[in-house]
């Protein structure tokens, strides 16, 4: 029913502008900066975002350092790659997926009230009570769900560019940048 | 096709990633290194509210790193005064925890606790890694010239530390090696030994006893309140890198 000729024609506008190739572009670099941005710290830093791992008490010791010295550089990495627009969506789907673990692990302390600082930016402790590090955790799950949003655009437009495309799944000039 | 270049993608981006967190952890300082490894024991364990812990509501603390761990009664529990719920195995039962006689016949008021006695002991626990251990403690084994270790990260002790401990960050990759030097140092794994991080929810110090207690030192003293104590209690500072 939703893909009848009128119903496409109601939502046409709204999807061209949420698919439209100078939005994914902003999109793209918004995010990607995001993520340098946040994986800057940790990459200068691992002990310290070992211990910020540590206090979300999720994962087992033998993986702690391990993920404090690899996640950050994932992030950096597709934080480039979407500031490029190189493999723009594999980019994409790595930030989506980080961002989905963040949020679970998140969920879960929320869930058990384990009030921790988030690491997110800023691997420093602040001076924070318990009731104002669960609400900025709750803070960071809606910017997250937000950042997620991000990632759907640049995964639909990518998608509907190279349906239209047809083999060439570039997003600008023919140039490979999936 | 498509789904083979994405896992060709994603693989060569993890890949590069990985190459870029070993040579940056190879080149790295030492006080930015961390093992590949790590030794955590609580890594799992969810530290209780401090309200449902039936403990003192938790304060602010300036630069405690920790937000969760429960915040242990001031040295007036006679009972287990070093006992700590996340920190002593589950399966170790509360009975079995005597604190010594010098830490349990701790004065009970602030008033009382201003004057420690010069005479007091601290006596080896090798039934546990660590007693825990107020100011006025820190201050007579400062006064004794106790060998004290700092298990913040070695940046924040460059800033200030108490004069004359040793920088030993849990979290820094070299940890593990200063911990085993020691041993050939000819330190008496039986004397008591002060160990302090910030205090508050702070699990550094109890990590770094935890070391201690494995290759046999039955001494570790863990300074409760840490160095914003020594802070507010206007004690000397010394600030420097470690050597």
């Amino acid at each position: 029913m939703s893909s009848s000729p009128a119903a496409s024609e109601r939502s046409g506008a709204g999807q061209r502008w949420f698919l439209h190739p100078w939005l994914t572009v902003r999109v793209s670099i918004a995010l990607g900066a995001i993520f340098v941005a946040a994986a800057l710290p940790k990459v200068v830093d691992p002990p310290s975002f070992a211990h910020m791992i540590y206090n979300y008490r999720l994962i087992p010791a033998p993986f702690l350092n391990l993920m404090a010295l690899l996640m950050p550089w994932i992030e950096m990495l597709a934080g480039v790659a979407l500031i490029l627009g190189i493999w723009r969506r594999t980019a994409a789907l790595l930030v989506g997926a980080l961002l989905s673990v963040f949020i679970v692990a998140i969920g879960i302390n929320i869930g058990r009230d384990n009030a921790v600082n988030c690491g997110c930016f800023d691997l420093k402790s602040a001076d924070k009570s318990q009731e104002e590090l669960m609400g900025e955790m709750k803070f960071v799950v809606v910017r997250d769900v937000a950042m997620l949003v991000m990632v759907a655009q640049i995964l639909a437009a990518t998608r509907a560019n190279r349906n239209l495309r047809g083999r060439e799944d570039s997003l600008f000039g023919g140039e490979e940048s999936s | 096709m498509i789904n083979r270049r994405f896992f060709v993608e994603a693989l060569t981006l993890v890949a590069s990633a990985i190459l870029c967190a070993v040579v940056a952890n190879l080149v790295a300082a030492r006080d930015r290194k961390v093992a590949w490894v790590g030794d955590y024991k609580n890594a799992l364990t969810v530290p209780p509210r401090a309200s449902s812990a039936g403990a003192a509501a938790v304060p602010k603390s300036a630069s405690a790193p920790l937000e969760s761990f429960p915040q242990l009664p001031v040295t007036t529990a006679p009972a287990a005064p070093g006992f700590n719920p996340i920190l002593e195995p589950a399966s170790r039962p509360a009975a079995a925890i005597v604190a010594p006689a010098a830490i349990a016949a701790r004065p009970s008021t602030a008033a009382e606790r201003t004057a420690p006695s010069p005479a007091k002991t601290f006596p080896p626990h090798p039934d546990r890694p660590f007693t825990e251990i107020s100011g006025e403690d820190v201050a007579l084994l400062f006064q004794r010239k106790a060998t004290i270790f700092d298990a913040r990260r070695s940046s924040v002790y460059a800033e200030g530390h108490i004069p004359g401990s040793r920088s030993f960050s849990v979290w820094e990759a070299d940890i593990d090696d200063k911990v085993k030097d020691l041993l050939s140092e000819g330190l008496d794994p039986e004397a008591p030994v002060v160990i302090y991080c910030t205090g508050g929810h702070c699990e550094d110090s109890h990590m770094l006893a935890e070391k201690l207690y494995k290759i046999g030192f039955n001494g570790a003293l863990v300074y409760k309140d840490g160095f914003p104590d020594w802070q507010k209690r206007g004690s000397p500072v010394e600030t420097g890198m470690p050597k």
